[in-house]
């Protein structure tokens, strides 16, 4: 329930998600994900309640076994196919089911603008080149150096991922922070990122992409700000990452 | 006792020469479930892996080619073909035929269908099969990246399925135009035919485009092209390619049920479709944006947001005839008389999975959601409710069906049994994968958090399958000691299978079934006709309903192919391709020469198709599935060549001279063929010989021409015949040598030579056909019958069509 | 069925519509010969389609049967060529 109370908070200060203009508080994709989904699952599971409860009554209240309905004109064997009347019922529904899925369909799509213009909007933000090889990911700084199968980031900072192939189609995501990519050859996608809170993350790869495709995973780190900057310094001088402050969390 | 030719269904001989609807129709319901058998075990493998979250039983490889192997196989082998069972053994009875429109071609579809399974199966025996999910994603599609030879003799066995499916398409599609009783209108057919005439319309289109990403794959996998290597988009050509066929696809699986649920709806509570005319328009709408969507199942790769936007829409627009049809079936209950028999039963439910299958789409159908379910259970348990809905309904139309196929009762106690325990698996095991949502698919370990949802989504799978073994008992009982079931076993029901015996005679019907005053009626045959009085001059010959070739191409094909995707791995599969070639053409040959008498109902030919004749029209749809291949071809091109850059692109040929001399010769070729339709029309005998063989040169300079442009780009054949007999005797090393220009030298040749190659191929088939017509011709056919001669030049014409787009295309732009 | 003679006319045409397209690659400047080209292969594919297959003659729904693949191409073609631009 404290989910579902969370999640209906939010809606109200989304509601609209296109008024954020540049300037105001973005907003992780993460956040903007669990409103919508909370959205379609509360008016998904209402729909299918009603219509799949509507059904069941029907069949039971017309069962034959009650015996309580006669048919006014039964079909017979041979009669050419012709349809039974009941259009208005029939159109009312259908223009009601319609209304709901093209205004769900169309709300979230202002924030699928949001989420595709994010990060173009900041000045500093921070790219990372994102490489998927059979099995493993490679994670290229600014500054050049490498980092394999480990992603650090500083927190509340917006990360522009671009992600690419070396060899076969690959899918980065990372589950917790909701964002994905294709990883795929000779394309780059891009997404970006705002973690609001240190921990280590679990990425993963999203596409068949072989034999070791379940063991396609990275670490994505996300360290405050100031420990950020030491890590960078020393994976600038030395090519690696140190190890992160044990307190970490894996989330 | 033999039916007309036909030995009795008591011996093996009837199953293997059998062209009879109905046969097919069962043999297509058996085979089918065998794969249904095949793809559930491999289900319950894959389900018994995810029991634990570490290692367990199966390999990572062995999982991947489980997974795959198990999408393949239920999609193709087992859903579809299901459905066409049906398809084979109702739709003639629905709309009043005898049989198919080309009954031998149907048995072709069999067994191209039975050896095409076959060939998958094999590929488990040649050291791993396909290992890059149903969806087969380039490059893991290819051997440089997943060396299984089993992969390649997969990609033939699809290629072969393909086949089988165009094969199939063309017959229905006619069949349904024009084999329609008297009186019975394109609106007035039942819901079930509706649904199969839209189905094959959209097979037409996405299976045509299936072949050709199949045969770009199979240029890959034996030439050693690199269309889908090629880093500029060679990974998305193939996602386009596929999801073009691949949306449609789920409808294509999908309608069929759809026309069984509308069926059963009706008859179970006696009442009539809702919205009859609404339902149909809306299926037709379906079937138009089909291909309109399919983009949105690449909304994370690098397509552009105002094509993502379009899609999003589409989708959207396609959601909605769906609702209207849910909503049709749901207010047909209503003031009914529901009788809650087993086929009821699994369509009721049916509807009820399919709902929750198509509400959890419209999260996909949210771009936002779809970048996080992407990849996940969301989907697997999204289509799985879609899909399998659509089987749960093709289930209970077995039972609806069996009283009819068999003449016998099953037992409805046990048909209960059977759908309970099959809801409850199926909810158990999918919507478990809901719940287990973020975890990526087509893994075989997986974080401990989600074992709980796992198991129960295995427990729920071993329910699922055990209810099969209630079918399968109860099935059995009613086979050997069943009631016997008379020809109308239901209430209500009103479609015109159900007015004759069950199982119907060899024909079907006593008298000819007609419609002209508003109900069936069946009209006398006249005396010794069963064709209801074909007006050409076979007048008093019996159809035939025998034949023993399709059974004989579908395996020297089978032969060939399994030869031919592994060619160069050993001299057994040279050979196997060889002989396989050659015996396929002595086949082709047979089935040709065979006089097989399969009249067309004179009243046949309606709107909006009026007065066509049935082979022509079958040739038509045919050359409208290559025109999709052509063109799918040559957009697989375009799509490269634009992301490449168009203006940088080097045009293979050096020379535009050559191609335009083959332009003339293509066209003058054309000009003669229509000389010998004329020749034919007029009965001169010479004439028609004449400009046959005339033809047959034109082709023979034409492929002369393009061999001695070929050697002329390939270094290692140095000399014209060096070059010829390097393409003749199937010796392609110069061809696909490492060095120098060749197929795989650049994206530029890969192209150049494959499509041209597929003009080449096309021209050869022209070819064999244009000399059998020049013997037969010789021997004083065609005179009084020249409809053979008009088709052989549709088809040359096509060719001489394509070409005009392949030479400014690859030779001059 | 029309006469000998009228097929030749188209054949003559068609002869010459195949020539046009070398002409125009060397006159135009290059997309303009594109444009130039693909109606002419247009126009060619109308004569022997119309005429040599005779789609005049047949019902027009067999016309839009042909269309109708066409347009799919097309469409795949296209819209998958847009996506990556
Ligand atoms: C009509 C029946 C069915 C159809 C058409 C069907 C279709 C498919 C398809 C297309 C896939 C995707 C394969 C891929 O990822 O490449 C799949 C995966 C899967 N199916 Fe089915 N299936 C059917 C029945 C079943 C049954 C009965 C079970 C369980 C007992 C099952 C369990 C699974 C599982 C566990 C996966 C793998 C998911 C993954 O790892 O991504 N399916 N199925
Ligand atoms: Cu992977
Ligand atoms: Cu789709």
């Amino acid at each position: 329930m404290r989910w579902a109370s969370d999640r209906l908070a939010q809606v109200g200060e989304f509601v609209v998600p296109l008024s954020h203009a540049p300037g105001d508080e973005w907003r992780t994709q993460a956040s903007v994900f669990e409103e919508i989904y909370f959205i379609f699952l509360a008016l998904g599971t209402a729909v299918g309640i009603v219509v799949i409860g509507y059904m069941l009554y029907n069949g039971w209240k017309y069962s034959a076994s009650k015996g309580t309905t006669e048919l006014d004109d039964p079909p017979v064997l041979g009669e050419l196919p012709r349809g039974e009347g009941g259009g208005k019922k029939l159109f009312l529904s259908f223009g009601i089911s319609a209304v709901i899925v093209i205004t769900l369909i169309v709300w979230s799509y202002s924030a699928l603008i949001y989420a595709e213009q994010g990060p173009e909007e900041f000045e500093d933000n921070m790219v990372v080149e994102v490489e998927g090889y059979t099995f493993g990911w490679d994670f290229i700084y600014e500054n050049g150096e490498t980092s394999t199968n480990t992603l650090v980031v500083p927190e509340d900072h917006v990360v522009t991922l671009e992600v690419t192939s070396r060899d076969v189609w690959h899918t980065f995501g990372v589950t917790e922070l909701r964002i994905k990519a294709d990883s795929i050859p000779g394309q780059t996608a891009t997404t970006w990122f705002i973690a609001d809170e240190q921990g280590i993350y679990l990425a993963e790869c999203f596409e068949l992409c072989g034999a070791g495709h379940s063991f396609m995973e990275a670490d994505v780190i996300v360290v405050s700000e100031e420990t950020f900057e030491e890590m960078y310094d020393e994976f600038t001088e030395t090519g690696s990452f140190p190890d992160p402050p044990d307190d970490l969390e894996e989330r | 006792m033999s039916e007309h030719g036909l030995p009795p269904k008591s011996s093996i001989k009837r199953w293997l020469v059998t062209t009879n609807h109905k046969d097919i129709g069962i043999l297509y319901i058996l085979t089918s479930l065998f794969f249904l058998i095949f793809g559930g075990t491999l289900a319950l493998l894959i389900r018994l892996q995810l029991w634990t979250s570490g290692e367990f039983i199966l390999s990572g490889s062995a999982f991947g080619q489980a997974v795959t192997a198990h999408g393949l196989v239920m999609v193709f082998f087992f859903l579809s073909p299901f459905a066409f069972g049906f398809a084979n053994y109702i739709v003639p009875l629905q709309i009043g035929a005898d049989d198919l429109a080309f009954p031998r071609l149907n048995a072709l579809s069999y067994w191209l269908y039975l050896f095409a399974g076959l060939l998958f199966l094999i590929s488990f025996f040649q050291g791993g099969s396909l290992e890059a999910g149903w969806t087969m994603y380039a490059p893991l599609n290819l051997p440089t990246y997943m060396p299984n030879p089993g992969a390649s003799t997969v990609v033939g066995a699809l290629l072969m399925f393909v086949a089988s499916v165009t094969v199939s398409t063309i017959n229905f599609v006619v069949t349904i135009h024009q084999m329609k009783a008297d009186g019975l209108s394109l609106w007035n057919l039942p819901m079930f035919t509706w649904s199969i005439l839209l189905t094959v319309w959209m097979m037409l289109i996405a299976f045509a485009a299936l072949g050709a990403a199949l045969l770009i794959l199979g240029a890959d996998h034996v030439l050693d092209t690199v269309y889908f290597t090629e880093v500029e988009g060679g990974s998305l050509l193939w996602a386009h390619l596929f999801w073009f066929f691949g949306h449609p696809e789920v409808y294509i699986v999908f309608f069929p049920a759809l026309g069984v649920m509308l069926e059963t709806f009706q008859t179970f509570t006696g009442r009539r479709l809702i919205g009859r005319k609404w339902v149909i328009l809306a299926m037709i709408l379906v079937t138009l944006q089909s291909f309109l969507v399919w983009m949105h199942h690449m909304f994370l790769t690098t397509i552009n947001l105002e094509i993502k936007t379009l899609m999003m829409a589409m989708t959207i627009g396609i959601s909605l005839p769906f609702d209207l049809i849910v909503f049709a079936m749901i207010y047909t209950l209503i003031k009914g008389r529901i009788r809650w028999t087993t086929p009821f039963l699994f369509n009721f439910g049916a509807l009820v999975l399919f709902i929750i299958g198509g509400i959890t789409g419209v999260f996909l159908g949210a771009i936002v959601l779809d970048y996080e379910f992407r990849g996940t259970y969301w989907v697997v348990a999204h289509f799985h409710y879609v899909m399998v809905a659509g089987g749960t309904a093709l289930f209970g139309g077995l039972y609806y069906w069996w009283p009819k196929i068999t003449g016998k009762m099953y037992d409805e106690y046990l048909g209960k049994m059977h759908f309970g325990a099959y809801f409850v698996g199926f909810n158990l095991l999918y919507f478990a994968m809901f719940m287990s949502w973020e975890m990526p698919r087509r893994v075989f370990t997986y974080h401990t958090g989600f074992e709980a949802y796992n198991q129960m989504a295995t427990i729920g799978g071993f329910i699922l399958g055990a209810s099969f073994l209630i079918m399968f008992y109860n099935f059995y009982q009613s086979w050997y000691r069943g009631p016997v079931a008379d020809g109308n076993p239901w209430e209500y029901s009103r479609t015109a299978e159900w007015a004759t015996d069950s199982p119907p005679p060899l024909e079907n019907w006593e008298g000819i079934p007609n419609y002209e005053k508003g109900f069936l009626e069946f009209v006398d045959r006249p005396e010794g006709l069963t064709d209801g009085g074909h007006g050409e001059d076979h007048h008093d010959r019996h159809p035939d309903h025998a034949s023993i070739w399709p059974l004989t191409i579908s395996l020297t094909t089978f032969i060939g192919l399994a030869g031919l995707m592994l060619w160069g791995e050993h001299i057994v599969y040279n050979t196997l391709f060889i002989v396989g070639l050659f015996a396929t053409l002595v086949a082709a040959v047979g089935f040709a020469r065979e006089d097989f008498y399969a009249p067309m109902p004179d009243w046949g030919a309606r709107w909006p198709f009026e007065g066509i004749h049935k082979n022509k029209f079958g040739m038509w749809i045919f050359l409208a599935s290559d025109i999709v291949i052509f063109g799918a071809f040559i957009g697989a091109y375009i799509f490269i060549r634009w992301g490449y850059g168009w203006e940088a692109w080097q045009t293979i040929p050096p020379e535009a001279l050559p191609g335009l001399v083959n332009t003339f010769v293509l066209l003058t070729s054309s000009f003669t063929v229509i000389l010998a339709l004329v020749y034919a029309q007029r009965g001169n005998q010479k004439g028609l010989v004449a400009s046959l063989i005339a033809t047959f040169g034109l082709a023979t300079l034409f492929l002369v021409i393009k061999s001695w442009e070929w050697n002329y780009l390939l270094p290692e054949a140095e000399t014209l015949p060096e070059a010829t007999i390097a393409l003749f005797t199937f010796d392609w090393d110069p061809l696909i040598g490492t060095e120098g220009p060749a197929l795989d030298a650049s994206i530029q040749h890969s192209t150049y030579y494959v499509t041209t190659g597929l003009h080449a191929i096309h021209i050869l088939i022209g070819m064999i056909a244009l000399g059998y017509l020049a013997i037969r011709a010789y021997h004083g056919a065609y005179l009084d019958d020249e409809q053979p001669v008009e088709n052989v030049g549709l088809y040359w014409h096509f060719v001489d069509i394509a070409w005009v787009f392949l030479f400014p295309l690859f030779y001059i732009l | 069925m029309a006469s000998i003679k009228f097929y030749f006319a188209i054949y003559v045409a068609l002869l010459l519509l195949a020539v046009s397209k070398v002409v125009f690659m060397e006159l135009l400047d290059y997309w303009a010969a594109v444009g130039g080209i693909m109606l002419s292969a247009a126009v060619k594919t109308g004569l022997i389609a119309g005429f040599y297959q005779h789609l005049v003659d047949e019902p027009r729904a067999v016309t839009w049967v042909v269309l109708m693949a066409v347009a799919a191409v097309l469409l795949l073609a296209s819209a998958a060529t847009f996506s990556i631009t």
